[in-house]
């Protein structure tokens, strides 16, 4: 494929006409494992949060149709819900999430596992809105504890 | 972030139209003229060159070397601007996935 507008290094890319964002890595773990991790709210609740942060809730209906919410400490007014619409045990998860709809695909490696997750919105406005939010939600907490630093402000224990 | 919204705003609106799409994907092959940009669509030159001023004021295109031909072909600092746009977005999913792979070490540990 020629260089497609806002494509990267390997591991990620922008499909810009398809309006998808999709990541990709391996892992050395197995695909019931990684299954388990994105299923699972006590696993779910200790890696998802970039801020390192364990989920405020979490809570999962998995089911096709089934719901699911993920609150971050930081952002409890902002939770990343949705709706599961495809479930494949091991394999494959597709959901509706802020509009946008997500995939996990795994895929069996040597001793590990390919993982492809793919975010694809259904218009520009939602691309551009989705990732303003997700940077939003993602950052702030870390801004927060900065600006608090440079406050002198005295940081309660936590 | 170095990029002003608007300028953002008015790339996301030049982008929203399927036949400007796929005008750049065209150009991601290599620069081309009004046209042979033309050919595979069922417009006139005119509508095509109205297509092509919209992605210019974008700043997504702009006008080749040969003045006489007028080639047009896209503009890589903008490409690049998109491409620093999502990078923040990029590194916490990046961020979310090194966390999960740290997770995942942790269980293999205690298993075995």
């Amino acid at each position: 494929m020629p260089a497609q507008p806002g494509a990267t290094a390997s591991g990620y890319a922008l499909d810009r006409p398809a309006r998808t964002i999709r990541f990709e890595r391996d892992f050395a773990a197995s695909p019931a494992q990684l299954y388990a991790a994105w299923t699972e709210p006590d696993q779910l609740r200790v890696w998802w949060d970039a801020s390192g942060k364990p989920l405020l809730r979490c809570e999962i209906d998995l089911r096709v149709g089934g719901a699911f919410s993920y609150v971050v400490q930081d952002h409890p007014e902002m939770p990343f819900a949705g709706v599961y619409r495809e479930i494949v045990p091991n394999q494959r998860l597709v959901f509706d999430a802020l509009g946008a709809i997500g995939r996990v695909v795994l895929q069996a490696r040597d001793h590990g596992t390919h993982m492809i997750v793919e975010i694809e919105c259904t218009s520009d406005e939602q691309l551009e809105q989705f990732v303003q939010m997700g940077v939003h939600i993602g950052t702030s907490g870390t801004m927060d504890n900065l600006v608090r630093h440079l406050d002198g402000a005295a940081v309660p224990a936590e | 972030m170095a990029i002003e919204s608007s300028h953002l705003d008015r790339t996301f609106a030049a982008l929203s139209d399927p036949t400007r799409r796929a005008i750049l994907s065209r150009l991601a092959l290599g620069e081309a003229t009004v046209s042979e940009l033309v050919k595979p669509f069922p417009f006139t030159q005119p509508t095509i060159s109205r297509h092509l001023k919209v992605l210019e004021e974008a700043g997504l295109i702009e006008g080749g070397r040969d003045a006489q031909r007028r080639p047009r072909r896209l503009n890589a600092k903008s490409m690049k601007d998109m491409a620093d746009w999502i990078e923040p977005f990029r590194q916490i999913w990046e961020t979310r996935f090194d966390n999960l792979d740290r997770h995942l070490a942790a269980i293999n540990q205690k298993e075995t």
